[in-house]
């Protein structure tokens, strides 16, 4: 019997993937473990394996598509067994796709079932209209709403009144009295203004700068391309976006001589190098500075969760990536437990994942606080966002020779910024400064780490 | 509390009350006498009101229906009775060219106040020319009221209202139904031609049912409370004048609606429902689209099985709410 192949759910909040590539064609034989299509969640491209042995009898949807996890995406099995001609939606609805086929004709209800899924996106009709009931209509018609945005939940992808319902209870605008009031005045229609408030309240200076912005001649530059925010830019913007919103940011800044991290660093790079075949970089000299002066102050390895502080027991280290398309951040796990060695291994692996895409759920997880090195670019200090739901990000900046007094002389030394931004709801200004003191003079003591 | 009679004494009761108090009214029909009619409605009746009120006719049912017209005319107030209502098609020339037109062409001179009664429906193995639920055919002739109780109580007030009202009325039993009881009060009381009865209330759904199909429609409501889903369940009891104000509210209610009739649904009366449900105000509130349940397009089958397979079930009401409702 056929087998199916459905979108796997790789993390608790995945809802949907993105069927990148295939690399079977139908008709195509199949091994077991052999990747037969790759697909890319919010955090991760990933190939799909065969769990059979077989031929791959169906396809169901085409590269680019977005595909609701669990749905069937293909069958493997025998060459020539009959498998229903639409995907049957969710896995496991019906095991049996050679009795849908059969049952198909005459019996309205399987065939409905097996639509539902396929058809989530059909509300849209060829001709431009909506698939909506009448009330469905009213409703929107009440609240002025378009229903070309609401996602339907009848048999193919028809809009119902409570799908409405939803959507505007979910669109509802927030929006201070004032700023209503001003907008009643000027005639704005407040759906089109951006709130800048919490939770993207509309305040007065919203509905002033969109007024402002409507007199001005439409003198817009020519736009070139337009790419639709979505995948890896999309989980970015959000989380980004959640976090600016959601912390009161304040960002430290410190300068740190580098003189003896830099010979450190000197002395360990051929024994690092003999033991892993790595080259000890100054991220890792930074980690495991920072993962030990972390166990000193649990405050800034902490994370606010709803309205607890949660002071973990693991210093889980945050590595910002820059790949392709944005940014990722992979976990170097108990950092504080590894030597320099261990860390650089782990960090140069986690790194190269990254850039290949290959990063596992689970890799991407966990971690406690992040750090962001900029060292490589001419930048000194900057404003790191912060990763939620952690406390603190360090921002590390390059190693430039300058001028600083040192014992009453003029000397140049090799020095580095250090910019830590904190959630000032867990953590107030003095512990965020010790933590970061303790870190500078670590580093500009590193033999204090063996202590 | 109140005693239960069943449906066919009910039917008797309204009669033999109101022959007691109006000597214009009369029964005529084919061996209603000292048989007792085809299921034994008028059993009885002959020996308290004799031969002349309760009169046996030839086998013509163009005949008792001419009889029936005509003695109206005069100023009696005819009852006729007519075996299966399969056999309205003899009688329906007399019924649609003449009882249905006359106080309207003489402009109100004269008057047809006569009760055409007969036993409609399927369920009894008595096939296909005895079978058959033919309401949608004289619901169509402006002129005849047409009225279908589904209940002991119901039927007793019903017939009293078609008995006293001044124009031609078609009355439905149906032969399932005979032998249902519920409580019905002694006394006369009438219900009201073109008055609804909501027979359970409910949210999600709106259920139209005509005749046995408001009892199948009930179990099936019964049934799918226990998913949470509530079902509310109309009665017309006269499709015509057929009671618009009470459907169309509970559409506007629900938002969903189901009609369900025994007779075949092609042409049925639930067509009628239906569209008159998508003309009103209730179309705004549609959140689903209108259902029917009828009988099949074929001829009553004379195997019990196939007999059952033609006509809606409870099982087949509760898929329709649950495909109305998506949660098939």
């Amino acid at each position: 019997m056929a087998k199916e192949v459905f979108m796997p759910k790789l993390s608790s909040t995945m809802e949907v993937g993105t069927l990148l590539q295939w690399f079977k064609e139908e008709g195509d034989p199949v091994e077991v473990g052999e990747p037969i299509f790759e697909i890319m969640t919010d955090k991760i491209n990933i190939e799909v394996e065969a769990y059979e042995e077989g031929v791959l009898l169906k396809k169901y949807f085409e590269e680019d598509d977005e595909v609701p996890v669990n749905t069937v995406i293909a069958y493997i099995g025998e060459e020539g067994e009959v498998v229903p001609a639409e995907s049957p939606g969710i896995s496991g609805e019906d095991s049996d796709p050679a009795a849908e086929t059969d049952s198909a004709i005459g019996n309205s209800t399987v065939k409905v079932a097996g639509e539902t899924e396929e058809a989530k996106s059909e509300a849209v009709l060829e001709n431009g209209k909506v698939r909506a009931t009448p009330a469905a209509r009213r409703v929107a018609r009440e609240n002025d709403i378009a229903l070309n945005p609401v996602a339907g939940s009848g048999p193919k992808g028809r809009i119902h009144e409570q799908d409405v319902i939803q959507a505007i209870s979910d669109n509802a605008v927030l929006v201070t009295p004032l700023a209503e009031k001003i907008a009643k005045e000027n005639d704005v229609d407040l759906g089109h203004v951006i709130g800048t408030g919490a939770r993207g309240k509309i305040e007065k200076a919203d509905v002033l700068a969109f007024i402002e912005a409507q007199k001005a001649p439409s003198s817009k530059p020519a736009t070139g391309e337009r790419v639709k925010l979505k995948g890896l830019r999309k989980a970015i913007a959000d989380k980004m976006l959640e976090s600016v919103r959601s912390i009161p940011h304040v960002t430290l800044t410190s300068d740190v001589d580098m003189t003896k991290a830099i010979e450190l660093r000197k002395a360990l790079l051929p024994i690092v190098e003999s033991q892993t075949g790595y080259r000890l970089s100054y991220t890792e000299i930074i980690i495991k500075t920072v993962a030990h002066v972390l166990g000193n102050h649990p405050k800034v390895n902490a994370a606010l969760i709803g309205n607890e502080i949660v002071y973990n027991n693991d210093v889980n280290i945050g590595l910002a990536v820059a790949v392709d398309n944005g940014l990722i951040v992979p976990s170097v796990k108990k950092a504080n437990k590894k030597g320099l060695a261990e860390l650089t291994e782990a960090s140069k692996t986690l790194g190269r994942k990254a850039r290949d895409n290959k990063l596992t759920p689970d890799e991407m997880q966990g971690s406690t606080f992040t750090i962001s090195n900029l060292g490589m670019y001419a930048i000194d200090g900057f404003t790191p966002i912060i990763n939620p739901p952690e406390t603190a990000i360090l921002g590390v900046g390059r190693i430039a020779e300058k001028p600083v007094v040192v014992n009453g002389q003029i000397e140049v030394r090799p020095m580095m910024v250090l910019s830590l931004s904190f959630d000032h709801r867990v953590i107030d200004g003095a512990p965020a400064a010790e933590f970061l003191t303790e870190l500078k003079e670590s580093l500009e003591d590193p033999y204090s780490l063996l202590v | 509390m109140m005693r239960e009679i069943t449906y066919l004494e009910a039917v008797r009761e309204a009669m033999s009350i109101e022959m007691r108090k109006n000597d214009d009214v009369y029964i005529l029909g084919e061996d209603i006498g000292v048989y007792g009619g085809a299921f034994g409605v008028t059993r009885g009746m002959i020996e308290e009101f004799g031969p002349e009120r309760i009169r046996n006719t030839p086998i013509s049912e163009a005949g008792i229906a001419g009889a029936a017209v005509g003695s109206a005319l005069t100023g009696m107030r005819p009852i006729l009775e007519l075996q299966f209502s399969d056999f309205i098609t003899i009688a329906l020339d007399q019924m649609v060219n003449q009882a249905a037109k006359i106080r309207y062409m003489y402009g109100g001179k004269g008057k047809v106040p006569m009760v055409l009664r007969t036993p409609s429906g399927s369920g009894t193995g008595a096939a296909a020319q005895h079978s058959q639920s033919l309401e949608a055919w004289v619901a169509h002739i402006p002129g005849l009221k047409v009225v279908q109780p589904s209940t002991a109580y119901d039927a007793k007030g019903l017939l009293k209202a078609a008995m006293d009202d001044e124009n031609p009325v078609i009355f439905y039993e149906h032969k399932l139904l005979y032998k249902t009881s519920s409580a019905v009060p002694e006394e006369e009381y009438s219900i009201p031609l073109g008055k609804a009865d909501i027979k359970r209330e409910g949210t999600d759904v709106t259920i139209v049912a005509t005749a046995i199909m408001v009892h199948k429609s009930l179990e099936a409501a019964k049934e799918l409370e226990k998913e949470g889903i509530s079902v509310e369940v109309i009665d017309p009891r006269t499709i015509v004048p057929l009671d618009e104000e009470t459907i169309v509210n509970s559409v506007k209610k629900t938002g969903k609606v189901i009609v369900v009739h025994e007779a075949v649904k092609r042409g049925g009366i639930g067509g009628e429902i239906a569209s008159m449900i998508a003309e009103s105000e209730a179309f705004d509130y549609l959140d689903a689209p209108i259902k029917r349940l009828g009988g099949a397009s074929s001829p009553i089958p004379y195997n019990p099985e196939l007999e059952k397979a033609h006509v809606p079930q409870v099982s087949d009401i509760i898929k329709a709410v649950k495909e109305t409702l998506n949660r098939a």
